[in-house]
């Protein structure tokens, strides 16, 4: 089941109080539906635009009413739970409406745009007081670009800062509908070598290179959105070498350059790995440890230098601390990687 | 987030810091505990009859686990009590003369004086249980009325036994006038009671009101004679104190003590000695150690002290040092029962201390002292005593929250409560208008409130609220509700197994199996709320007139105007505000059960009320499925929902309604609203039975107003917009507004946030972290108390999940919630939050 027109969009979920999608306090907005599917995603379950069902194993409490309740019979009780057999399901959402205790649950709900916009508008006072408000995040929004443009719209006539983080991976003419009613943007680029980010995403990244030039180029001329943050995460063996990072940073000095505010460097971690369970995948970083602290410093460093402002280099994330015991520990600012494709 | 910050070290437990020596000794004997040498034990004092009585139950009617123990503290006192001889004219006099000269002439002549090495501030035990004074006569009298079998202590014991909560006349708990003695001395006051006795009438003055008076000039020498023991100590110290600086000490110590408290206060370091010696004969008096007296804007009466003093050339970390030492005195009240539990220490009691603020018109009123206070609450954290709160508004200067939120960020547990003016004062003004005192409470004079105890809003230095005298189980109406008055289950006493069958307690509501309709529940809720509220207040009848007959505090009476004025005891409602504060108890676990009842039964129509009330009567068991609805698919109070929120405020509105309809009879105290539930809603959810919320017996219930565990799953600003919903949500009275403000508790409302210090973590999180604060004093409460989360915590997170739906793992400021990423990393931030707790 989706839904999406200009009036009502499919959306993963709602986060208030987010501290880490863009200046302030902010509600974010996750779009469901994603058109990259990065091998490192930490948030699997927003890259179908399908509403999908999973199972929480600690609510369930065994009564298998969702199992009796499938008209698919794709549901059976295994050694662990509820199996979730995906190529029956079709998302009718039986199983959640009899779910006693929300075990089974939805991961995606249709949204009228009536209805979310007071919904995200709750935390107004906070916006305002923090220089904060409302980023659309997913997924990736422009996929579901009316419903994303009415959503904008709806906000800037609150008076609420708007932000877009986008993957880059859509038309410039969809772009280009939304930027007049964002004040920023938030825009993810994973890795610079061509051959490399097909192998890792799905796609090429010509679109998206070309966008975010073509988005420099808007902003000079239209002296808005106002604010750019570029983010890149750092993916053991994929995205976070010196070469990516100085890539990545020549090509911002040569396409956006002074317009950008920040370019924030997002450790991986692996604490998505419960999501690929549940959704039944299998994820080829179940093995994979943190970075290396002094790795991660390394890597920040080296963007510092690839020609960028350094100052605008920002590192967040989870990182491996060496303690005398060799045990791995995470840093003082383990950073849950979240929205976007981050 | 610059790297450096982001790479930083772990934070560390917080630690005290910048301690001299001095006070680096005072602090780390005091938490010596039970080996000290020297402790402020209770010392029990007697008049040697035999019918003497030294210890007053009643004051602990409040604290249900002290119950079993009422008969053995007071006969232990009486074992230990010393024997004092008495004036041969003391029979002769009345209660309160003879109260008045029995405390003074112990503190003075009986209970040692000391000075501890190094210390800068004299008055060191004051921890006494004393004779209650009573003659053969009123003893008897007054057993009667507690002891008796339609007694004080039955009617309490019953009210909690069936789960209703607890309810007594409770000492402390009150801001006295210290400003006045530092302004006119003990001298002043004792010549204002002089001019009071002067103009009574010649009856009045054989009668109660002149009793009263002259007990409170004997009560008014007290400090006066005190004072003078302990200067004369320290001259006898000086004398042979081989430390030249010591022995400089030691003299202006002498100096001040032979001055103040009688004198006005000069200096900072005199008026600092002032109102210890005067705060601690409080306890003294009124035989309690502590619990809620507390010291009001401290910042505010000690200024003129503390910049005297500066221009005079007091060094201002000597400043700092003579507040420390008053900081270590305030803990020792913890001495009371050293002996027993950890140190002694083993519940905050809330000598509470205001920092900051509105001032007249609106101004802000933070100043030097204010942050020289801040570095001496961070400097000696942590630390219990004297507990800090600094009052926040919208014009609550940027270095104040910041020094706020850096102070929040560097330990574990935030050293602060929150208090948020502008709320708060809506409340003082909307019980202004309901006892018609707005002549006491008003426009001008609104902004000297204080909060006593934990947060408890009242007036300084005339206002005694009773603000944590009744507790009252909202729940209990649900329960009543739901079986038509009665209680589901017999009573068995706990240790006897006597079985008291279910009675006809609460009015007949019909069967709550025939209802066919919400409102019709609704309706027999109404009915219960009001029966509870009633009984609430007609036992606390029982102890508030026992208290008023035969338990007098001149005292304390002589530093809360209206008494001398009155010629009235405090404890007769002597003071110019005489309120008494119902607490609600079990707020969001009554709200959402109400909820569950109107979703189960009458909307999504899961169960019929006979399929309700059978789960309810089985705990549950057997009826998982309907447990997990009610608890998972019904709707909730604290998740910004504004269905939900209505019922809250609809619950809050009845109560208050209901609240507001009482005065005591024997006093004359009007009972007022607030929300504050002390540790009850752990214990007594072993009392009510399980609750249409999907709560089973031997769960907690709801903390104060905050939501049920767990069910404020959409974050930390969801949760605060409930909570002033629940507040501000009464329809259709506009009236004791405060700038836009509502507010339907005057007392307040406790509401905790629990947080992961790494919100705090780089200069722009902190931004982030001061807005919120600032988005609180709009939407919000009447204050905030924020919990850093802790391993223990964690742990048990992954033990009960359930419960711990909204614990934000607040790692990064991204608000993962605990319960929702995986084991590993649950392990590993686990093992981290350990790794600093080492």
């Amino acid at each position: 089941m989706t839904g999406t027109s200009d009036t009502s969009g499919t959306i993963l979920r709602i986060q208030r109080m987010s501290t880490e999608d863009g200046p302030g306090i902010r509600s974010t907005v996750f779009f469901k539906g994603c058109p990259l599917s990065c091998v490192w995603c930490h948030n699997p379950e927003s890259i179908s635009p399908m509403i999908q069902v999973h199972w929480v194993a600690t609510r369930c409490i065994g009564c298998r009413s969702c199992i009796e309740a499938c008209p698919e019979k794709a549901l059976r009780s295994g050694k662990n739970g509820i199996l979730i057999d995906r190529q029956r399901c079709t998302g009718c959402l039986k199983c959640t409406g009899v779910c006693p205790s929300t075990a089974m649950e939805a991961y995606g709900r249709v949204y009228a745009l009536d209805d979310l916009v007071p919904e995200v508008l709750k935390d107004k006072v906070y916006f305002e007081k923090s220089g904060g408000g409302v980023t659309l995040s997913g997924g990736e929004p422009t996929l579901q670009a009316g419903f994303c443009l009415g959503l904008l719209r709806a906000l800037k006539e609150q008076g609420v800062h708007t932000a877009l983080d986008t993957c880059g991976q859509c038309a410039w003419d969809t772009l280009a509908t939304l930027l007049p009613h964002a004040d920023m943007v938030l825009y993810d680029l994973k890795v610079v070598d061509t051959g490399r980010h097909r192998d890792f995403t799905g796609v090429s990244n010509t679109r998206i290179l070309e966008n975010l030039t073509r988005l420099g180029g808007f902003m000079k001329e239209h002296h808005r959105p106002q604010r750019l943050w570029v983010r890149t995460p750092l993916i053991p063996g994929c995205t976070a070498t010196e070469g990516n990072l100085r890539g990545i940073g020549a090509f911002l000095r040569n396409s956006v350059g002074q317009l950008l505010d920040r370019w924030e460097l997002c450790a991986f971690n692996n604490l998505c790995l419960h999501k690929y369970e549940g959704l039944g995948l299998d994820w080829q970083f179940r093995g994979t440890g943190l970075l290396g602290r002094e790795e991660a410093q390394r890597l920040a460093a080296t963007a510092r230098g690839s020609g960028v402002d350094p100052r605008i280099v920002h590192l967040s994330g989870a990182f491996r601390l060496e303690d005398s015991c060799g045990v791995a520990q995470a840093g003082p600012d383990l950073h849950v990687i979240k929205g976007g494709c981050a | 987030m610059s790297m450096s910050e982001a790479l930083q070290e772990p934070k560390r437990i917080k630690e005290p810091r910048n301690l001299s020596p001095r006070i680096a000794w005072l602090r780390d004997y005091y938490f010596q505990g039970a080996k000290r040498s020297w402790n402020n034990e209770f010392t029990a004092w007697t008049t040697g009859t035999d019918w003497d009585v030294i210890f007053d139950e009643m004051t602990f009617y409040i604290v249900p686990e002290t119950y079993p123990f009422l008969q053995t503290f007071g006969s232990s006192f009486r074992q230990s009590a010393r024997q004092v001889p008495l004036h041969p004219d003391f029979w002769t006099w009345s209660l309160p003369e003879r109260k008045a000269w029995f405390v003074k002439e112990v503190m003075v002549n009986h209970v040692p004086q000391e000075i501890l090495p190094g210390d800068l501030i004299a008055g060191a035990r004051f921890n006494i249980q004393t004779s209650t004074c009573w003659n053969r006569k009123e003893a008897r009298e007054r057993n009667r009325a507690v002891l008796g079998r339609h007694g004080t202590r039955a009617a309490m014991k019953w009210f909690h036994d069936h789960g209703y909560g607890n309810s007594g006349a409770t000492s402390g708990h009150l801001i006295p006038g210290y400003e006045r003695v530092l302004k006119i001395g003990w001298k002043g006051i004792h010549a204002e009671l002089e001019r009071h006795y002067g103009t009574l009438s010649h009856r009045d003055r054989n009668g109660g009101k002149g009793a009263q008076l002259r007990a409170m000039m004997t009560a008014a020498t007290m400090p006066r004679d005190l004072a003078g023991k302990y200067a004369a100590l320290c001259e006898r110290l000086s004398g042979t104190e081989k430390d030249a600086s010591r022995r400089r000490e030691l003299r202006q110590m002498a100096a001040n003590l032979s001055r103040v408290p009688w004198e006005p206060a000069n200096t900072f370091w005199e008026a600092v000695q002032a109102l210890w010696l005067t705060h601690m004969l409080i306890m003294s008096d009124e035989n309690y150690p502590g619990p809620g007296v507390s010291f009001g804007r401290i910042d505010q009466y000690l200024l003129p002290y503390w910049q005297r003093s500066l221009a005079e050339g007091m060094d201002r970390e000597s400043g700092k040092e003579i507040l420390k030492c008053f900081w270590v005195h305030a803990n020792t009240a913890y001495d009371a029962m050293v002996r027993i539990g950890n140190n002694g220490i083993t519940a905050g009691y809330g000598q509470l201390i205001t920092l900051s603020g509105l001032g007249p018109s609106g101004a802000d009123m933070t100043n030097e002292l204010t942050y020289a206070m801040l570095e001496v609450i961070d400097e000696m954290t942590p630390i219990l005593e004297p507990k800090p709160n600094v009052r926040l508004h919208r014009g609550s200067p940027e270095r104040l929250l910041d020094t706020v939120a850096d102070m929040v960020g560097s330990s574990q547990g935030s050293p602060f409560l929150l208090n948020f003016d502008e709320r708060s004062m809506a409340g003082m003004l909307l019980e202004a208008r309901k006892a018609g005192v707005g002549h006491l409470i008003n426009e001008d004079t609104v902004h000297d409130y204080a909060p006593v105890g934990c947060l408890e809003n009242t007036m300084v230095g005339n206002d005694r609220s009773g603000t944590v005298d009744n507790n009252l189980n909202l729940l209990k109406a649900v329960e009543l509700a739901l079986n038509d008055g009665r209680d589901f289950f017999d009573f068995i006493d706990p240790i006897t197994f006597k079985r008291e069958k279910v009675k006809q307690a609460g009015p007949r509501t019909g069967e709550a199996r025939t209802f066919t309709s919400w409102e019709r529940f609704w309706e027999a809720y109404a009915e219960q709320t009001r029966f509870i509220v009633r009984r609430c207040t007609e036992v606390y009848e029982l102890s508030e007139s026992v208290r008023a007959r035969f338990c007098p505090t001149p005292y304390l009476s002589c530093l809360v105007k209206g008494c001398a004025e009155k010629g009235l005891d405090i404890t007769q409602g002597g003071a110019e505000l005489s309120f008494t504060t119902l607490e609600a108890v079990t707020f969001a676990t009554t709200v959402d059960s109400l909820l569950a009842v109107k979703y189960l039964v009458f909307d999504a129509k899961e169960c019929t009320m006979a399929q309700l009330i059978e789960a309810l009567r089985a705990n549950w068991e057997g009826h998982e499925a309907l447990q997990a609805k009610a608890r998972f698919k019904a709707p909730k109070y604290g998740r910004d929902d504004d269905e939900a929120d209505a019922m809250a405020a609809r619950v809050m509105d009845l109560w208050c309604t209901e609240t507001w309809k009482y005065r005591t009879r024997s006093t004359n105290r009007q009972f007022r609203p607030g929300m504050l539930s002390w540790n009850y809603w752990v214990a007594d959810g072993f009392i009510l039975p399980a609750s249409p919320d999907g709560r089973a017996r031997g769960t907690f219930l709801s903390n104060a107003i905050c939501p049920s565990n767990g069910a404020d799953i959409n974050g930390p600003t969801a949760n605060t917009n409930s909570v002033g919903k629940a507040l501000a949500g009464m329809s259709g009275d506009n009236a004791g507004e405060y700038r836009g403000c509502r507010n339907c508790l005057p007392n307040g409302a406790s509401h905790t946030i629990s947080i992961n210090p790494s919100l705090l973590r780089s200069p722009e999180h902190k931004a982030k972290f001061k807005a919120f604060l600032k988005g609180y004093a709009e939407n919000g409460g009447t204050c905030l108390q924020i919990n850093m989360i802790d391993a223990d915590t964690l742990k048990d997170a992954q033990k009960r999940p359930e419960d711990y739906q909204t614990l934000l793992v607040r790692i990064t400021g991204y608000n993962a919630y605990f319960t929702s990423v995986g084991r590993e990393l649950q392990n590993e931030l686990i093992a981290r939050i350990s790794h600093e707790g080492l």
